[in-house]
């Protein structure tokens, strides 16, 4: 039993509207921030759900194409002065020329190569990002990035920046959703399902891939520039592979290729430390066994547990009104 | 058969796999308006020549010519575009998406909007979309196949399955159709079918060249027959040639064939 | 000056068997169960661990005995590793598998944390010293990882071209679906393979224990530019790994002299992403 589209529209749509919902009911600025974490992260995931969801192709280096956009936006309005409206536009082309960069290399051969340099390239992010401290500020960070405002209303509070992000992150559903239900979209989840199959009907599957991976740059990009605004500091120490992983896990963990599951994935994934604080030291083991097994006995995600719990449901009301 | 236009042309193809020769110094023609079968004994070199004329696995040495054009440095999907189609001897479809949805893909390549074109204003695309979608609607009339097209293609059988592909690949406005062993796995009524199916494409003017084992459908459906035999060519004609050919019947029909042969002709007269 | 340039290619080529020793480790598992083991940097660690903070500075051992025990400790993990993890995973797709090993790696580091505690140490009077040629001075660490590492590879190659398990592997890495076919046990090579990794991976952390602190991060890096090691050599190729771990390893204490040394670190990655552009089978030509 798989979700309908229309269904799993309705979700998404009832998702956004709890999501707007919350700051009203909670204050404490601890848990906002959390929210405006949450719904970056669902940023970023909605992006990488192109390449490592639909078209299967493993991207480990998420935190270093985040580290790009944020720091192409935070030192371009903050050193130059440029209004973050455009240097989020800047972050945005960066993540575009990172996706066809790295992308060519990695994928014009078949297999693991991709996994291997996105890496690779987000230890040579990190590793510039920490020594090039006139620039970035190295490990101990780049402070004072601007907040921005739309027109005359500043966005200085986290609930509206949270308000703003979360409008971009609805534009971002919409244009991932109409991507996935278009011949790109269609490509994409081709690549998964048979890639030997795709060259044979005339399509260069390496432009295929490449258009999946820059999107996800793109996304990425974004994601770290809205990141950099809002937190006002950011420092080379977060960028590191654990931050690339935790975006895989999102994607696994909600669904992989689903764009509710992105979204149920954030959700989960970025509360979870907070709802496992109690473990104390014994966190991160509990964390990364819960995801292991995830992995092996729960390969669809969270989401793929809707059908199976509509599916429990439907054969459970059929009995009983078998047996009436 | 001298007459008419050369499709496809292989010229001293040579392959080697890490010393052993699985094809070597093989030429023939593919003529226009015939259906050329190329047939021979299991590991013969048969999907490997196949593999060359596509690009899936390029030739060691020698060329492929396309309408007299040289293709053998071109990558697939170039190939393809030209106008070669293909099936695979074991199917291979986009298992996760419906029967329509195969097909889209297999005719997308032919569109032209940008993906930024298409997110500023989703109308174009959208035109372009249905396009498709009618094109695909009349191709799987043609073969038959309108009242599964949302089914997914992993819930379809075995015939229905490879009568996809065969759609799929029509969806690409192929000139040139190479087919790898259309018959294996199908049951006899479903052979007949996609017999019939080939041959009512064909008639539409698409060249059909084949891999076959099963004799009854090489000699059904060809014009042309090549003989392969541990990758070099033993015999090259008209299907009637190459049954009384005595290499061909040592090397791959065996004597019991002949006998076969002969009580069947014997029977029909 | 030219001292100095010996020096440098030496603990180069050093730094270049730990590579090429990782290359191996990781491509023997690839070519076992078409698994990318992402775990491998910290099994590494978990080497160096067990024999210097459990059979060294725990039980007061001597070296030799420390470092059989440590190999018997990780083969017999290895069993378990190997039915657990690895087997379930041969059939996933690629996802799957490298998330899983991922979170294997992860959890290792955590159990490590919990168990001999947070804070790096070293292991005191263990390869130290250094020897005197002329005017060429070589640490006694780089000697020993030379002569173990070559030990190491001519071992492999016989126990792959004479013995009949080291036979199976070969089969396997070649074809999977033949070799099970044949009637050979791809789950019992898978097993072996994954202990013989295992053992690489413990010999690396002792080797490298007297150059770097052992600490849950020690190999992080050593674990990456083993696996630019292989594209470069040519992936999936056992010699593409050692010619490509010796180039690395070479590469990058030349680089040292002309960049800042910070930047060290940053020679094998930009070498992987030259080489998937220009030469993306790698100087073999052969890959998997």
């Amino acid at each position: 039993m798989k979700i309908s589209a229309k269904n799993q529209y309705l979700w998404i749509g009832a998702l956004f509207i709890a999501f707007a919902a919350v700051p009203v009911f909670i204050h404490n600025n601890y848990y906002i921030t959390i929210l405006n974490q949450m719904v970056i992260n669902m940023i970023v995931v909605f992006g990488l759900n192109f390449i490592t969801g639909l078209t299967g192709q493993m991207n480990l280096g998420t935190a270093g194409i985040y580290a790009i956009g944020a720091y192409t936006s935070a030192l371009l309005s903050r050193n130059l002065g440029i209004s973050p409206w455009l240097t989020m536009m800047a972050a945005i082309f960066a993540g575009f020329l990172l996706g066809r960069g790295l992308g060519y290399p990695s994928l014009k051969m078949k297999g693991v190569y991709l996994s291997l340099t996105t890496l690779a390239f987000s230890e040579i992010v990190r590793i510039f990002a920490t020594n090039l401290i006139d620039i970035t500020g190295g490990t101990q960070g780049l402070n004072n990035i601007p907040r921005f405002g739309i027109g005359p209303f500043m966005l200085d509070s986290n609930v509206k920046y949270f308000y703003f992000i979360l409008l971009i992150a609805v534009i971002m559903c919409v244009l991932s959703i109409r991507i996935v239900h278009s011949k790109w979209g269609r490509e994409f989840r081709a690549v998964k399902d048979n890639p030997d199959a795709i060259e044979s009907l005339g399509l260069d599957i390496k432009k295929i891939k490449i258009r999946a991976f820059t999107l996800a740059a793109m996304y990425g990009a974004f994601g770290g520039a809205l990141y950099a605004h809002f937190n006002g500091y950011i420092t080379s120490l977060s960028f590191t592979t654990d931050l690339s992983i935790n975006y895989v896990i999102i994607l696994m963990v909600g669904g992989i290729g689903n764009i509710l599951g992105n979204m149920i994935g954030s959700i989960v994934v970025t509360l979870l430390p907070e709802l496992l604080r109690f473990l104390g030291d014994y966190y991160q083991i509990t964390y990364c066994t819960l995801v292991l097994i995830s992995a092996l006995f729960l390969p669809n995600g969270l989401v793929s547990l809707y059908g199976k719990i509509t599916g429990l449901m439907k054969s459970k009301s059929t009995s009983e009104g078998g047996e009436s | 058969m001298e007459h008419t236009e050369v499709v496809l042309e292989v010229r001293n193809l040579v392959k080697r796999f890490e010393g052993l020769v699985a094809v070597d110094q093989l030429n023939f023609k593919v003529r226009k308006g015939r259906i050329h079968a190329l047939i021979g004994p299991n590991g013969a070199g048969k999907t490997t020549t196949v593999n060359m004329i596509t690009g899936d696995n390029p030739q060691t040495e020698g060329d492929v010519l396309f309408y007299g054009k040289s293709i053998s440095k071109l990558p697939v999907y170039a190939r393809a575009n030209l106008g070669i189609g293909r099936t695979f001897q074991n199917i291979k479809l986009f298992s996760t998406m419906t029967v329509l949805e195969n097909l889209l893909i297999g005719g997308q390549s032919k569109t032209t909007k940008s993906l930024l074109k298409y997110l500023a204003n989703p109308r174009i695309a959208q035109k372009e979309e249905q396009q498709l979608k009618e094109k695909a609607e009349g191709i799987l009339n043609f073969i038959g196949m309108y009242q599964y097209k949302d089914e997914l293609v992993s819930n379809l059988a075995y015939g229905r399955q490879k009568m996809t592909e065969l759609g799929r690949t029509l969806m690409g406005d192929p000139r040139l159709i190479l087919l790898d062993e259309p018959a294996a796995g199908l049951n006899p009524s479903e052979r007949k079918e996609f017999i019939d199916i080939i041959q009512k494409v064909f008639d539409q003017g698409v060249d059909m060249f084949l891999i076959e084992h099963n004799m009854d459908v090489v000699m059904n459906l060809s014009h042309d027959i090549t003989v392969l035999n541990f990758g070099c060519k033993i015999a090259e004609g008209a299907p009637k040639e190459i049954l009384e050919n005595e290499e061909v019947i040592s090397a791959y029909l065996g004597e019991g064939y002949r006998k076969q042969m002969k009580k069947e002709a014997e029977q029909n007269a | 000056m030219s001292g100095i340039i010996v020096q440098l290619i030496i603990s180069g080529i050093a730094m270049g068997f730990i590579y090429a020793l990782v290359g191996i480790e990781y491509t023997l598992i690839w070519n076992a169960s078409g698994v990318l083991n992402f775990s491998h940097d910290k099994l590494i660690t978990l080497g160096a661990y067990i024999f210097g903070g459990t059979y060294i500075l725990g039980m007061n051992m001597g070296f030799i005995p420390g470092i059989i025990l440590s190999i018997i400790t990780v083969a017999v993990m290895g069993i378990i590793i190997a039915k657990v993890i690895f087997i379930p995973l041969r059939n996933l797709t690629m996802i799957y598998t490298i998330m899983a090993t991922v979170m294997l790696g992860k959890i290792i580091v955590e159990a490590i944390r919990l168990y001999w505690g947070p804070v790096p140490f070293s292991v005191p009077d263990f390869l130290v010293g250094t020897v005197k040629f002329n005017n060429i001075v070589i640490s006694i660490a780089n000697i020993a990882i030379i002569i173990t590492a070559s030990i190491c590879v001519c071992a492999l190659q016989l126990f792959l071209y004479k013995t009949k398990p080291g036979k199976a592997m070969r089969c396997v890495a070649q074809n999977r679906n033949a070799s099970q076919l044949m009637g050979i046990d791809v789950k019992t090579v898978m097993v072996i393979t994954i202990i013989i990794s295992m053992i690489i991976c413990c010999l690396i952390g002792i080797l490298v224990s007297p150059l770097l602190n052992i600490s849950t991060t020690m190999s992080n890096m050593i674990g990456l530019k083993g696996f630019a090691a292989g594209v470069i050599g040519g992936f999936g190729y056992l010699p593409g790994a050692i010619i490509g771990g010796l180039v690395i390893g070479i590469v990058e204490n030349m680089a040292s002299m002309i960049f800042p040394s910070v930047y060290k670190d940053i020679a094998a990655f930009v070498l992987l992403i030259a080489f998937l552009l220009v030469r993306p089978k790698g100087i073999t030509g052969k890959t998997r």
